[in-house]
């Protein structure tokens, strides 16, 4: 039996150090369209790409359990990326990578792929322009909002990015307080992911609901059926915090795992991701904002507007930073 | 000391490597812990445990009714369809729990399916407000009830099935009512039954990962899993496991208490099948109603929501590749059973030839695979080889071998090994144990050799039990999903992986694809076993 197992594994290392031109993602963010973006990468450089996708904390587990075999890490939240530098390397420098990227969503060891920002959605003929007026994160917690507001459960991680964010502006002390606002808020407790928020807002369960900008384009796209584009049309997006730092942004990335055996390919495939092509590609099929400037989002996305405040001083790396705070802070308020 | 040979030491071995997440787990409880279990402990720690039981406490309820009457009309009464519904009434086990709940939350959920159809008959308006809202814990109630009543309804069934006399003619000959019949004839004779079916589900139940992660209710289990990732602790998942393994201890012990009762139950000889009571008029409809109704929601519900999202989306047939998915899954459940069933029969034997009641007491060690949730298993299994691997660097030259066992086929079929030897094991043990010993020792008068006693007269006797092992093995790896979600390697995808990650992108009319593959496959194997799954004496 020693003997088979020493044989399988000399034969392990044997492929693994012949078979090198490749790449290793384990994806925490898993649509078919980036399926197709690395089969279009392999096309063109001949590295092969291997995936293994699934819930962000269970890869991140495999990740350094197995040690030395993921090249790249991919997520659809910069606070995941964070909360796992130190497993991951510098090295996302490439000149490629300074240009495509803005500064404030990159690190050495990650960097942005694409955008998306967390907004208000609400029902027009119950919210009124002047309710809407001046409208910012801080001040959902007002009590006008009292049994009118739909979120999702704190164990989310774009709302404790959103809350890490909140935190990294105005102190854990005041957002303590927020967060019990944003609770006794609530139409209803916690349920469902950001696209049910939208729709609860649509059947008038709630008045204005807190969700990603690509879910609303994807109902509209008809992709989610003939029902769901009908009732997204009957809430409108509301771009928060414009008077001061502007919309809570966040980004889907890639970082690089420490020890990755395959560096050079990594670097190589970011650079990719980042090309207009790639870029083209993953607007249209997620209806997220691109990285690179050049490139226009999906119609539908142009549509919801593009001539708003982003926050650009927040810089994302505090989303990681601050998250067990958020997560802390949110707990306390009994936000499920 | 004859008694520490070769079956001993390789009975030995299987029975440790069995044993060992159960031994990780249970040595981890006096490790130390971070400040989070004091932070879990003020804040979420008795919300799992609240919410394990109510969940645990409705869905007993729940399958106890469901079981219990279906079998009870089965049985006894003969009323339209009743020969069907006796084994279509298990085709639910086809539909894993996390499959019934993405059916639920697609019909019911706002703009949902209920809603399409309201708008079809009688128009637009907003049917919203008035559909029930079927999530979080009923959800869960309900996804993990209709998937796990059959245990209950085989079991029971069988008891009754093997009963000599029709229990409603003892109780008309004795002059009591159809009421006290039922209670004081029926149940009771039935109970060790009743109580063995609802010991699986609780304890599938308890391990029960997906549904209630897909309706977001945070359980023991979720409640282990998420302090492994979010708070990066080990040890706490680890000592929550163990709350959760003494529960499930407990249950096995009623479990396998209930079934040696069961027994003095059963006639050893003289077997007739017993005489049915025609029903008629209301008393019929109300059998046939509640077995159809019963059948409906169990299996027809997730079915039809499946093939309506996917003639609905045709697009997802295009994107998946369902060959390579079929390839995948037979590879994993071939590979899987062939070891399973190869050791298990070598155990058996040897243990069978040495006589050794050591030895039985180690394969009762066997079972505890089966008794620990997937999800834990896969934890305990990547903790257990990222530590050996270490350890073997350190003192060999081997180097790094995780890669062997976490993320490869090899480590995947050794979970699956773990987890499903005590199915596989038992099962043929069962059926072991029926050959008496006096056939081996006219064989050896003969002049067989061991091997030959084996091959040419114990194998054939075995072979539709070994044929049964196959299928429920089968069954079982192809709804598995946590520990091959976590242990897959590289681009591979099965059935379950892949409907989960659809579903968990918010892509629920995707997942349609895979999950209706999935069911079409465990119904295949139902159907064909279901002879034999129905006439098992427990």
């Amino acid at each position: 039996m020693r003997k088979i197992i020493l044989a399988i594994s000399a034969l392990f290392f044997v492929f693994g150090n012949l078979l090198a031109n490749e790449v290793n993602i384990f994806s925490a963010r898993h649509y078919d369209s980036d399926v197709q973006l690395y089969e279009k990468f392999t096309a063109k450089t001949g590295i092969k790409v291997n995936v293994v996708s699934g819930k962000s904390g269970a890869l991140e587990k495999r990740i350094i359990a197995e040690g030395g075999t993921a090249d790249l890490y991919i997520t659809a939240d910069a606070g995941r990326l964070g909360a796992f530098k130190d497993n991951l390397q510098g090295g996302l420098t490439s000149s490629i990578i300074k240009t495509a990227v803005p500064s404030n969503f990159r690190t050495p060891k990650w960097v942005g792929i694409a955008k998306r920002a967390r907004i208000v959605y609400f029902a027009p003929d119950r919210v009124t322009r002047a309710e809407l007026r001046g409208l910012t994160y801080e001040s959902l917690a007002d009590p006008k909002w009292k049994g009118r507001l739909v979120i999702r459960a704190s164990n989310n991680i774009y709302n404790q990015s959103l809350v890490a964010s909140l935190i990294k502006n105005n102190g854990k002390g005041k957002v303590a307080m927020w967060s019990k606002g944003i609770v006794s808020n609530m139409a209803r407790s916690p349920k469902g992911n950001d696209r049910a928020q939208i729709l609860a807002v649509a059947a008038g369960e709630a008045d204005i609901a807190v969700a990603n900008t690509y879910y609303l384009a994807l109902m509209l796209s008809g992709k989610k059926g003939a029902e769901q584009q009908a009732a997204a049309k009957k809430v409108k997006p509301f771009f928060p915090n414009q008077g001061d730092r502007g919309t809570h942004m966040n980004i889907s990335g890639a970082g690089l795992v420490k020890g990755a055996p395959n560096k050079d390919n990594a670097i190589k495939l970011v650079e990719f991701l980042l090309s207009k092509e790639a870029q083209k590609h993953i607007v249209n099929n997620t209806y997220e904002y691109p990285m690179i400037a050049g490139v226009s989002p999906h119609p539908l996305v142009v549509n919801m507007g593009l001539d708003f405040k982003q926050d650009l001083t927040t810089k994302v790396v505090n989303y990681g930073n601050r998250q067990a705070d958020a997560l802390e802070v949110m707990t306390a308020a009994g936000w499920k | 000391m004859a008694k520490y040979n070769f079956w001993f030491f390789s009975s030995f071995l299987i029975a440790l490597i069995v044993a060992l997440p159960v031994i990780t787990v249970f040595f981890s409880f006096f490790s130390e812990t971070s400040n989070y279990l004091t932070i879990l402990k003020n804040t979420f720690l008795f919300d799992y445990i609240n919410n394990s039981l109510i969940i645990l406490i409705f869905v007993l309820s729940i399958t106890f009714l469901l079981g219990v009457i279906s079998a009870y009309f089965i049985s006894f009464y003969e009323f339209p369809l009743c020969n069907f519904f006796s084994w279509a009434l298990i085709l639910a086990f086809a539909v894993p729990g996390y499959i019934f709940a993405f059916s639920i939350i697609a019909f019911f959920e706002n703009y949902g399916t209920a809603y399409s159809m309201l708008t079809n008959m009688f128009g637009e308006y907003n049917y919203n407000p008035h559909i029930p809202k079927l999530d979080g814990i009923l959800g869960s109630i309900i996804a993990i009830s209709f998937s796990l009543f059959p245990y209950v309804y085989v079991l029971t069934r069988s008891s009754f099935f093997y009963q000599s006399n029709n229990y409603i003619e003892v109780g008309q000959n004795l002059g009591l009512s159809e009421r006290e019949t039922l209670f004081k004839i029926i149940l009771p004779s039935a109970r060790p039954a009743i109580i063995a079916g609802l010991a699986l589900v609780a304890m599938e139940c308890l391990s029960d990962f997906g549904t209630v992660s897909i309706f977001s209710v945070s359980t023991l289990t979720t409640g282990i899993y998420n302090s492994w990732l979010s708070f990066d602790d080990l040890n706490l998942a680890n000592q929550i496991s163990f709350i959760l393994l003494l529960f499930v201890f407990l249950l096995l012990s009623i479990e396998i208490y209930s079934r040696k009762e069961a027994k003095y139950h059963q006639p050893s000889r003289g077997f007739k099948p017993i005489n049915k009571i025609k029903l008629s008029g209301k008393k019929s409809l109300l059998a046939f109603s509640f077995c159809f109704l019963l059948f409906f929601i169990s299996f027809i519900f997730p079915v039809s929501q499946m093939i309506y999202w996917t003639l609905k989306f045709p697009k997802y047939i295009q994107d998946i590749n369902i060959l390579k998915i079929n390839l995948n899954t037979m590879y994993l459940v071939g590979l899987a059973s062939i070891v399973l069933v190869f050791i298990s029969l070598f155990i058996n034997y040897g243990s069978r030839i040495s006589k050794s009641k050591i030895l039985n007491y180690l394969t009762n060690f066997s079972i505890s695979g089966y008794a620990i949730p997937g999800v834990i298993l896969a934890v305990a299994f990547i903790t257990l080889f990222s530590n050996f691997s270490e350890l073997m660097s350190e003192n060999t030259s081997l180097g790094n071998i995780k890669k062997l066992f976490i993320g490869s086929i090899f480590g995947l079929v050794l979970a699956y090994f773990i987890r499903f030897f005590s199915l596989s094991f038992n099962g043929i043990k069962s059926s072991y144990e029926k050959i008496n010993n006096s056939i081996d020792e006219s064989a050896y008068l003969l002049g067989y050799s061991k091997i030959k006693t084996f091959s040419s007269i114990h194998v054939p006797y075995l072979k539709n039990n070994i044929i049964l092992i196959i299928v429920l093995i089968s069954l079982e790896i192809i709804k598995e999903l946590p520990m091959t979600m976590i242990l897959r390697p590289f681009n591979f995808e099965t059935f379950a992986t892949q409907a989960y990650i659809y579903a968990s992108q918010d892509l629920l009319e995707a997942a349609a694809l895979p999950s209706l593959f999935l069911i079409s496959w465990a119904t295949i194997l139902i159907i064909f076993s279901s002879k034999y799954i129905l006439s098992q004496k427990n």
